[in-house]
């Protein structure tokens, strides 16, 4: 069976040295080259590579989101002149990790390694993706999210809230909502306590949206943000905003 | 902060030093027993302390004749006048006490015997005040020159370091690896341009040892390592990397630190055209300015894009390189504004 590849690198150089070595190969068929996160994103959603030769460090969108982005079935290998990925390229499960410059002989391992990996076709659960995109400590500025084959980057600071719906969250940004599979778990531990607090099981709040905060029964309290919206608090959720808002 | 009373080991020194004076002083009115010593030592030995601090008062002074500043007449005038009061103002007190012990604690005579004391007493207390003026500038001219050694010091240690740091951060490792790739990449598809861009390579690493030992280059040459680093990343980045330069050959042969320029160039890159999309023009131009030499670096970038990390680490590099090389007559202005990245940098232009 073929191996389908595709390429993602921004410098079309680099791109040429992969071509270049893969045309080596008879069982591999080259079905994608892409110059960013975006193409990236759409190649593997319509073409479905089994191996994506990926950089890390592009425009709009780097490796790592291009991975949360298109997650499960895709062997990945990280090829990059930076070795400080290293430890969050194996946190994502990737195939392999070649540092640039590199010669066919390290590929080749790299693809024997990949070859095997796919035919016990263990897929990364998405958890792990996400949770790994980020290097602890350090807060999400933005989230990449994907709506059919079109990718939305959106900087944290313009989500209102975010909902926990089943095994997806949704996004709450300037009147869209976008969904991602992921659980409002993570997507807390990404985000900045000091901005972004779990108002409820359900709930994530951008304190920045919040107008007033209301009373209605005994112990449970109402959100009312600057548009309207109206979100339920819990009695823990109460004591976090508070402690943030102190 | 005076430099006696504030210190408590330093007042105990002084006032201890003050105890053979006070001998003396006794000495001095007890002389051919125109004053018994018992007498002598009753009035002296509180005096002498009361003194003690009123001497330590001519440290206000300071202000009203700074050594510097004054002329020698001043200085004399400010202190000799200043004596005589704190003299004078002293005698009183001490006639005061003496008139007390008389007439109150019943030492007969003791304010008489002290009157005929007094001429002596305030040539001595004169003479006394001006000692711990001449005593005190000696200290306070100590002091300030420790200190100011001990900070020339530190300013070069700290001027040595930043050189250091700024240098070796000169050539990032990943350029090196990312040129390495390019020319990996070259080797095949085109033999010709592979050895092109290893000969560029080397120029840029010969230049930056080179230049990089000197104290000052001339811009010109600091100009074609600057566009040296910028042929090789045309290279990496084809098309995606347009340079616009413009050099007024008027500020060629001006002489700038090493290197300086380099770490903007290279911030146009990383953080301006490889992040964007599209790629991106970077524009280096020079010229003289009024004072020494403008250059200004610019670059496009999208407001999207992520912040890279280490962002703003080689500016910061530059900034405290010229602020040790130049004091305040070199400045860096990063201007991040409408879609362009604009760094200016200006500094004197020594030939």
């Amino acid at each position: 069976m073929k191996l389908k590849i595709a390429i993602v690198d921004d410098e079309e150089l680099a791109r040429g040295l992969l071509r270049e070595y893969l045309s080596a190969y008879d069982d591999i068929e080259i079905v994608g080259e892409c110059a960013n996160g975006f193409e990236a994103v759409k190649t593997v959603a319509e073409l479905k590579p089994d191996l994506l030769l990926l950089d890390i460090q592009m425009p709009r969108l780097d490796g790592f989101e291009v991975l949360e982005l298109v997650g499960r079935d895709v062997g990945v290998i990280f090829v990059t002149a930076f070795d400080k990925y290293a430890l969050r390229a194996f946190e994502v499960h990737a195939v392999d990790y070649l540092l640039k410059p590199f010669g066919p002989e390290r590929l080749r391992e790299a693809l024997i390694r990949a070859r095997k990996r796919l035919e016990t076709k263990v897929s990364t659960p998405i958890r792990e993706l996400t949770g790994a995109a980020r290097p602890p400590g350090v807060h999400l500025e933005r989230v990449a999210l994907r709506d059919g084959a079109s990718v939305h980057v959106i900087p944290v600071s313009k989500i209102d809230y975010v909902e926990a719906q089943d095994d997806y969250v949704c996004f709450r940004s300037e009147g869209k909502r976008l969904l991602k599979q992921q659980t409002l778990a993570d997507v807390e531990g990404g985000l900045n306590p000091a901005q972004f607090v779990r108002i409820h099981r359900s709930y994530i709040l951008n304190i920045e949206r919040l107008a007033k905060l209301e009373l209605y029964a005994k112990d449970s309290h109402a959100a009312i943000l600057r548009d309207g919206t109206r979100l339920p608090v819990s009695r823990s959720g109460y004591a976090r905003l508070n402690a943030v808002l102190k | 902060m005076h430099p006696i009373l504030t210190n408590r080991s330093r007042t105990l020194l002084y006032l201890a030093s003050w105890i053979p004076v006070a001998l003396l002083l006794m000495g001095i009115v007890a002389r051919g027993g125109a004053m018994p010593w018992s007498e002598a030592a009753l009035i002296l030995i509180p005096m002498c302390l009361v003194y003690a601090f009123i001497c330590q008062a001519s440290w206000y002074l300071r202000r009203a004749a700074p050594l510097r500043e004054s002329d020698i007449v001043r200085l004399l005038t400010t202190h000799a006048s200043a004596a005589a009061v704190s003299a004078g103002v002293w005698i009183g007190i001490a006639w005061v006490w003496a008139y007390l012990l008389d007439s109150t604690l019943y030492v007969n005579g003791i304010a008489e015997r002290f009157t005929q004391q007094i001429p002596i007493l305030f040539v001595c207390g004169v003479l006394l005040f001006l000692l711990v003026v001449a005593f005190n500038y000696l200290l306070i001219t100590l002091e300030a020159s420790q200190r100011a050694e001990s900070k020339a010091l530190e300013l070069h240690v700290l001027a040595r370091e930043a050189e250091l740091r700024a240098l070796r951060a000169q050539i990032d490792p990943h350029f090196l690896f990312n040129s390495l790739n390019s020319i990996n990449a070259l080797i095949m598809s085109d033999p010709a341009a592979a050895r092109k861009m290893c000969v560029l390579l080397a120029d840029f690493l010969r230049g930056s040892l080179k230049l990089g030992g000197e104290q000052r280059i001339t811009l010109l040459e600091e100009m074609r390592l600057a566009e040296c680093y910028l042929d090789i990343e045309r290279v990496r980045f084809g098309a995606r990397l347009q340079v616009e330069r413009h050099i007024d050959p008027e500020c060629e042969t001006c002489l700038v630190p090493p290197l300086i320029m380099q770490p903007l160039v290279e911030n146009a890159i990383t953080h301006g055209v490889a992040p964007a999309l599209n790629g991106g023009v970077v524009r280096v131009h020079a010229e003289r300015s009024r004072t020494g030499v403008k250059i200004v670096v610019e670059n496009p970038f999208e407001v999207e894009s992520k912040p890279n990390n280490g962002a703003g680490v080689g500016l910061k590099n530059v900034k405290m390189r010229l602020a040790n090389l130049y004091k305040d007559d070199a400045r860096l202005d990063v201007d991040p504004g409408d879609g362009w990245f604009r760094v200016e940098l200006q500094m004197p232009c020594n030939h």
